[in-house]
């Protein structure tokens, strides 16, 4: 039987948000389908439809994808490639692209680990400041959100 | 205030450790600002300043009959928030099982 693995959201710091996510397929495999612009359409929708999908994958290359959510809008987002490291590494930076959270950069670390079969993808979110953060929740968009969660869930838990 | 203040002001209480722990004290149970203030090396105006904060984002309330006004935790604006954040998780996850299907899918074809 295939297992489903779960996803992990921790908070390593107030301005950092950590994602971990196994997957039952080789590095290789999952890489490409962090790269390429084609293959990341398939399934990242966040709460809409993809409809732009472009990377130039080098480092200094920019990326853009655009998500279309309905009634919630149109939502821009871009970036740069800072670090590859093929099938390892990617390090980029993140801009939603509506003013004023615009002026704000964020960075993204995915790590990819691979061992007996399991592809493993850390994904560490880094924000200037936790004021970013929160403009992000309330944008109700993309990584943000996922903030207060642990926190909240040692008082939720008790209620 | 507006709902962007309001949260606002919930994510702003929540970001204190010495907030959240008194929270967590009042999970249990109302309680006065003395017993609150018991476990932290505070002064009790520090504790107090920190009740007006929670108070403020409606996470406590505090009564006004008895004379030391004991704090009671109000839940409501949590789940409010724990709410938003569940679907925060929702979309990461479906956008992670998406991706396992194709995963799937895609090797299901090669062997």
């Amino acid at each position: 039987m295939i297992t489903k693995h779960k996803l992990e959201i921790t908070l390593p710091s107030d301005t950092e948000i950590l994602m971990i996510r196994s997957f039952n397929a080789p590095k290789a495999l999952v890489w490409e389908f962090f790269t390429d612009p084609e293959k990341v359409r398939l399934w990242l929708g966040c709460n809409g439809t993809m409809t732009v999908s472009e990377a130039d994958f080098r480092v200094g290359g920019t990326w853009r994808n655009v998500f279309d959510a309905g009634e919630a809008g149109i939502h821009p987002t871009r970036g740069e490639f800072l670090e590859i490291v093929p099938t390892d590494r990617i390090v980029r930076t993140f801009i939603y692209d509506v003013p004023p959270i615009n002026e704000h950069t964020i960075t993204e670390y995915a790590d990819f680990t691979e061992s007996n079969g399991v592809t493993t993808v850390k994904i560490l979110v880094k924000y200037p400041s936790r004021e970013v953060r929160d403009g992000h929740v309330q944008s109700g968009v993309e990584f943000g959100a996922g903030m207060s969660y642990d926190r909240l869930d040692e008082v939720l838990s008790a209620v | 205030m507006t709902s962007t203040e309001h949260l606002d002001a919930i994510f702003g209480a929540l970001a204190d450790p010495t907030r959240r722990a008194i929270l967590a004290r009042l999970v249990q149970g109302e309680a006065s600002v003395n017993e609150i203030a018991e476990p932290f090396a505070m002064t009790l105006p520090a504790i107090t300043k920190h009740l007006k904060v929670l108070e403020k984002a409606s996470l406590i309330t505090r009564s006004r009959e008895a004379q030391y006004r004991p704090c009671r935790i109000h839940a409501e604006p949590l789940k409010e928030i724990d709410e938003y954040l569940q679907q925060y998780r929702k979309i990461w996850e479906d956008n992670f099982d998406r991706l396992d299907t194709y995963l799937q899918e895609l090797q299901s074809k090669g062997s």
